[in-house]
């Protein structure tokens, strides 16, 4: 048995770094000024796979680089015949030594088993709650995004030389980054694995009077995938409101507010010809309204109420099967209170029409109108007039010297 | 091998004399008429250090003898619309040059056309054209190289256009 070693000031356990690399990575997809992924698309990948070869396949014969042409080559006649590489020669034709990169049109499902077959469909998912803070409050915007397609993309890289000594340094070039037959390039953030398929020669070696060169193709797989930024999802979350008071002495009077919402009371009684007196069973606090059969009834003239009692009296007995429509504020006093506490009142304007004009102008705000009638016929708002901040506009002409009554809260 | 084995077929119709006036016709017609010169650019393998393994040579490591001008029947394939892929990579080259030489005249200018070397063809006065030999056509045993069966007299060289990137003259 060996003699165990005396304990030193040796780290045996290396420091978590996982979270850190996690948050770095994160960083590096969110580069922009936004908390969301950069969008990721074929172009995109495009880019990344020929600035990866640009960066990594660099081969130097007889003292200079064998240039690569820095485009993705597609059959549009254009990019054929503007030749606009500087290792063109007279003729137009490209000199060589050169590589050619070359993507495969079709792209297909990928194989990538980061983002492969997870969920079924695409759901948005949760990414991130990013707080918000517009200066009064403080609230969450939750961001969505649908999962990543996976997408696999085939590359040709091609070299096209005349010596083989040129073949075999690209050769090692290229295998040194793929020792384990996958390398990684970053494209707009991403970690995208590359995968080496396979390599094969096409050189036309048979021809013995023709033009003679090497031509092999680095085949690869870039395993990407798709994040469109039109997809994503930005949402408020639940907004929360502060009110905070401040009160300069320690007894200050504290208001109470209530959260009170107004409720008005509609009570409904049927005529028999002879009865004059209706109770509501409580107290009226405000009444806002009479009407017999939907013609709103005049007080002190066609009935009569005294206030914080429950009872109607009518002039003359409502008509047998008449509808009798009694509405009002069962308050105790004749002061309503909104939810934040402020008070509301009731008023109630008579215009007489002149035939001048339809708009008729109250003595306070309108925050509602409880009821408009024109010669005790009830209008509905909207079909039959509009209201204004301080006004109320007939949608009709009524006849000269109709009787308009107002009834609103301020 | 020094001795000399006369050739004596057909000399009831062609002599050396005849074979030699035919030459000399054609050359008059070839060198004074059409006058269609080129020039040779002959490799000089002694001094050219290839690679030890796969024998070859960097563009500006080949070493050439002076350049000396010739006069040939010269016929040019039309050009080839091709593609080093399918479909991309296209390239627009003249085809095959074909030279046909007298035997006699390369022995006058005591020189020889091998596999390799390259000819320059000026197709106008600003531009001219290098080929590299890829059939040196010393190999002269058909009728259509034979003087009626009696003996040799051209030879056809077979040349492919390089690039400026494998040569541009000397």
């Amino acid at each position: 048995m060996g003699i165990p070693k005396r304990k030193l000031n040796v780290n045996l356990y290396p420091e978590k770094i996982l979270g850190e690399r996690r948050q770095e990575l994160l960083e590096k997809i969110t580069k922009s000024d936004t908390y969301l992924p950069e969008t990721i698309l074929h172009d995109d990948m495009d880019m990344g796979f020929l600035e990866y070869v640009n960066k990594n396949f660099k081969v130097v014969s007889n003292n200079v680089q064998i240039p690569i042409i820095n485009k993705i080559l597609t059959i549009q006649r254009w990019g054929e015949f503007t030749q606009n590489w500087s290792f063109s020669n007279e003729d137009g034709n490209m000199e060589l030594p050169f590589v050619a990169i070359i993507r495969k049109p079709d792209v297909q499902y990928g194989t990538n088993p980061s983002v492969q077959r997870t969920i079924p469909d695409r759901y948005q998912f949760h990414y991130a709650t990013v707080p918000t803070w517009n200066g009064t409050t403080m609230g969450a915007d939750i961001y969505k995004i649908p999962q990543p397609i996976p997408v696999d993309i085939s590359y040709e890289v091609t070299i096209i030389c005349n010596r083989f000594r040129d073949l075999n340094k690209f050769n090692k070039k290229v295998l040194q980054r793929f020792p384990s037959r996958q390398d990684y390039t970053r494209v707009k953030g991403h970690y995208i694995p590359i995968v080496l398929d396979g390599i094969d020669d096409t050189s036309p070696m048979e021809a013995l009077d023709g033009r003679r060169f090497y031509m092999q193709n680095y085949k690869f797989t870039m395993l990407g995938f798709l994040i469109d930024s039109e997809e994503f999802e930005v949402s408020p979350a639940v907004s929360r409101l502060f009110i905070m008071s401040e009160f300069t002495n320690e007894n200050a009077n504290m208001r109470k507010y209530q959260n009170k919402s107004l409720s008005l009371t509609n009570v409904n009684f049927t005529g028999n010809g002879t009865q004059t007196l209706y109770s509501v069973g409580e107290s009226i606090g405000t009444l806002f309204g009479v009407s017999v059969n939907g013609v709103l009834q005049e007080k002190g003239n066609d009935f009569y109420h005294i206030t914080y009692t429950h009872k109607i009296t009518f002039v003359t007995p409502p008509p047998a099967n008449a509808l009798i429509l009694i509405t009002y504020y069962k308050g105790r006093n004749n002061v309503i209170l909104d939810t934040y506490g402020k008070v509301i009142q009731v008023d109630k304007e008579v215009f007489t029409y002149t035939g001048s004009t339809v708009t008729f102008n109250v003595s306070n705000p309108i925050s509602s109108v409880i009821t408009l009638d024109i010669n005790g016929l009830v209008e509905d708002e909207g079909s039959g007039y509009t209201v204004g901040e301080q006004s109320v506009t007939l949608l009709g002409y009524p006849v000269v010297g109709s009787v308009i009554t107002v009834s609103y809260l301020y | 091998m020094n001795n000399k084995l006369p050739i004596t077929r057909m000399s009831k119709f062609l002599s050396q004399d005849d074979f030699d006036l035919n030459i000399q016709m054609g050359e008059e017609y070839l060198h004074g008429d059409l006058n269609m010169k080129l020039v040779l650019y002959r490799v000089d393998r002694q001094k050219t250090e290839n690679d030890d393994v796969y024998a070859e040579v960097g563009t500006d490591e080949i070493k050439y003898f002076p350049p000396i001008e010739f006069n040939g029947l010269v016929k040019i394939e039309e050009p080839k619309n091709v593609a080093y892929k399918t479909g991309l990579l296209r390239y627009l080259e003249p085809g095959n040059m074909t030279l046909s030489v007298y035997i006699k005249h390369l022995e006058e200018l005591k020189i020889d056309i091998r596999y390799g070397d390259y000819i320059g063809y000026p197709e106008s006065e600003t531009r001219t054209r290098f080929y590299t030999v890829t059939n040196d056509g010393k190999v002269t045993s058909d009728n259509k190289h034979n003087m009626f069966g009696y003996k040799p007299y051209y030879r056809t060289i077979t040349c492919t256009p390089v690039q400026d990137s494998s040569f541009r003259g000397v």
